[in-house]
């Protein structure tokens, strides 16, 4: 028994070197991308200043100067913000009536959703250019937001479907009873009760449409362009700018990693549609 | 009466909106795919707006399938994405096994390892073929040049010199290459994804039959045995979900190979569509049909595999 408990611990210690190891290294992009952002533009090409060399906070101090980035962050922000509430909006209702009032075609309406996803966004590249270009609405916050909302609504709807199925459905049967109506319910229950999906639906809404790099990328050219657009543009610096691009790649990212270390566990059950538990 | 109508009229703004996003679109690109259509043409103006007058029936079909770029956007859609999901499940029940037992600082690694999932597709691509991948300017230039230097000034150490004489000079990849570029974006989609796949790995390894587990020890099963007919069982919905979820994503993948290969010919279907939607409307809805269609042929496949357990 000795041996085994004198064994298991090495492989303990071995383990644990072994999984930090592991986390460490898929860190290390990023935490590259934040060191370098705290380099000149000439220091970050330098061997001789691989990890020792003097900080400075010029690269963000000129992010505006640079880059533009508030624009385009507040562009992020915006068309990500109402995006998730317009999606919101149109799915609970929905993910509540599917959950609560299934008929014979609600597996067949959500399976059909899900088969929306699935369409290359590359296909219908034209013709979405065209349409917003000939209603005059290309490079516009609107049109961002309502491409936004809509490929992250069938996501949308069944991560909520998921959470409103694990609510009992006599409590709302009993709002019933009590001759609440259809938007009483939704409001006094519903929503009280399945506040937490709804609130890590949001957020990996918001996750969504905030890194979302096709539409954006190309519906829009400077007006509503976004922070993915930003970085696009200035794909290769040819090693003249690394100091400053990292600063302003690390300000577009840096949020959201963090938004995304307190919706770990929503990802999952989102993602894969409660499938995994 | 409001016992059906009502959960349909809450149903319908969503499944209208999703209707029209899905239908109007698409019978556009079909309808293009069928006739001329060019955006600039001196010769030929008539063609540079849509009409039926300049029906083309499959011509702009054949124009696509006889283009040399397209089997070979075909080729890299499915040498990236195959790529990716082989490597995403393998690391990612590697890692979920290796961190799913508790350790010090397991949260912490969690965290560090969760994290490449939430930087954007731009950042992704952006750092790593600059900052990281560069054959100059990046670490690997720097780490090669650095070995190289390592190795020069050993050739003179006493003893061992000789043995460092044999080594070669070495010299950085360029992943700016044709062929290089798509394996950039395999590595920069694989450091993104994988994190997804152990999270998800690791959810369900939680949920694990522990007790059929200490069962196995105490007959004496091996570690290996364990893994291989326990946990790897136990890992197959998830292992297809995963699948799933990430050849919807990557099929449609677009800002790593717009930023890592414009320009040098490594391309999958969406940048060639992207690359006709410049001029030749006509190719390049035909090619968006054809996307639609291999897209179909993935989705009925996974679907069938995985769209059952989904249901329950």
């Amino acid at each position: 028994m000795a041996i085994v408990a004198q064994s298991s611990k090495y492989g303990k210690l071995g383990r644990t070197v072994l999984a930090w190891t592991v986390g460490l290294l898929f860190f290390f992009p990023i935490f590259w991308l934040v060191l370098t952002s705290f380099k000149t533009d000439a220091d970050a090409v330098k061997p001789e200043f691989l990890f020792f060399f003097t900080p400075t906070l010029e690269n963000y101090l000129n992010m505006t100067e640079n880059y533009d980035y508030w624009r385009f962050a507040t562009n992020s922000v915006i068309t990500s913000v109402f995006a998730t509430i317009f999606a919101l909006a149109v799915g609970i209702p929905c993910a509540y009536a599917m959950a609560f009032n299934p008929t014979r075609a609600t597996k067949d309406v959500l399976m059909w959703m899900l088969s929306t996803k699935m369409l290359p966004a590359a296909a219908v590249l034209y013709p979405m250019t065209f349409l917003t270009k000939s209603i005059g609405l290309f490079d516009t916050h609107f049109m961002v937001i309502v491409v936004l909302m809509l490929i992250n609504l069938p996501i949308v709807i069944w991560m909520l479907f998921t959470y409103f199925k694990e609510i009992p459905k006599e409590i709302i049967e009993a709002g019933q009873m009590d001759g609440v109506n259809t938007w009483g319910e939704i409001k006094e229950i519903l929503i009280p009760l399945a506040w937490g999906g709804i609130a890590s639906t949001a957020l990996l809404c918001f996750i969504f449409c905030w890194n979302e790099a096709y539409w954006t990328v190309r519906l829009t050219t400077t007006e509503a362009a976004t922070l993915s657009k930003l970085i696009e543009g200035n794909r290769a610096p040819e090693g003249l700018f690394f100091g400053r691009l990292s600063a302003v790649s690390a300000a577009a990212v840096g949020p959201i990693i963090v938004l995304g270390w307190f919706c770990q566990k929503q990802l999952v059950q989102g993602l894969t549609f409660g499938a995994v538990k | 009466m409001s016992n059906r109508t009502l959960p349909r009229l809450l149903q319908s703004p969503a499944v209208i909106l999703l209707l029209i996003w899905m239908l109007i679109p698409l019978s556009m690109t079909l309808y293009f795919s069928f006739i001329r259509y060019v955006l600039n043409s001196l010769r030929r103006p008539e063609w540079t707006s849509p009409s039926f007058s300049n029906w083309r029936g499959f011509g702009n079909y054949e124009f696509v399938l006889n283009s040399k770029d397209f089997l070979f956007a075909i080729q890299n859609s499915l040498l990236i994405v195959c790529s990716i999901l082989f490597l995403t499940v393998i690391l990612g029940v590697l890692i979920a096994v290796l961190i799913n037992k508790t350790f010090p600082g397991q949260g912490i690694v969690r965290v560090l390892l969760i994290s490449p999932f939430f930087v954007m597709p731009a950042v992704n691509a952006v750092l790593w073929i600059n900052m990281i991948l560069d054959p100059v300017l990046g670490l690997q230039g720097i780490a090669v040049g650095g070995l190289n230097d390592l190795v020069a000034g050993l050739r003179d150490a006493p003893v061992v010199g000789w043995f460092f004489s044999l080594w070669p000079e070495f010299n950085p990849i360029s992943f700016r290459a044709t062929q290089t570029s798509a394996y950039a974006v395999i590595i920069m989609v694989t450091w993104q994804w994988t994190p997804f796949a152990v999270l998800i790995f690791m959810t369900s390894l939680q949920s694990e039959d522990q007790q059929q587990k200490e069962a196995a020890i105490l007959d004496g099963a091996s570690a290996w045995s364990q893994f291989r007919f326990l946990t790897l069982p136990h890992l197959g919905r998830p292992i297809a979900i995963v699948v799933m979820i990430q050849a919807i994503f990557h099929l449609s993948l677009y800002a790593e190979i717009e930023i890592v290969s414009r320009g040098n010919g490594n391309k999958n279907l969406p940048y060639l569509i992207g690359e006709f939607a410049n001029n030749n409307i006509g190719a390049a809805s035909a090619t968006g049909i054809f996307a639609v269609i291999l897209a179909n042929i993935v989705a009925i496949f996974l679907l069938r595999m995985v769209g059952k357990t989904l249901m329950e």
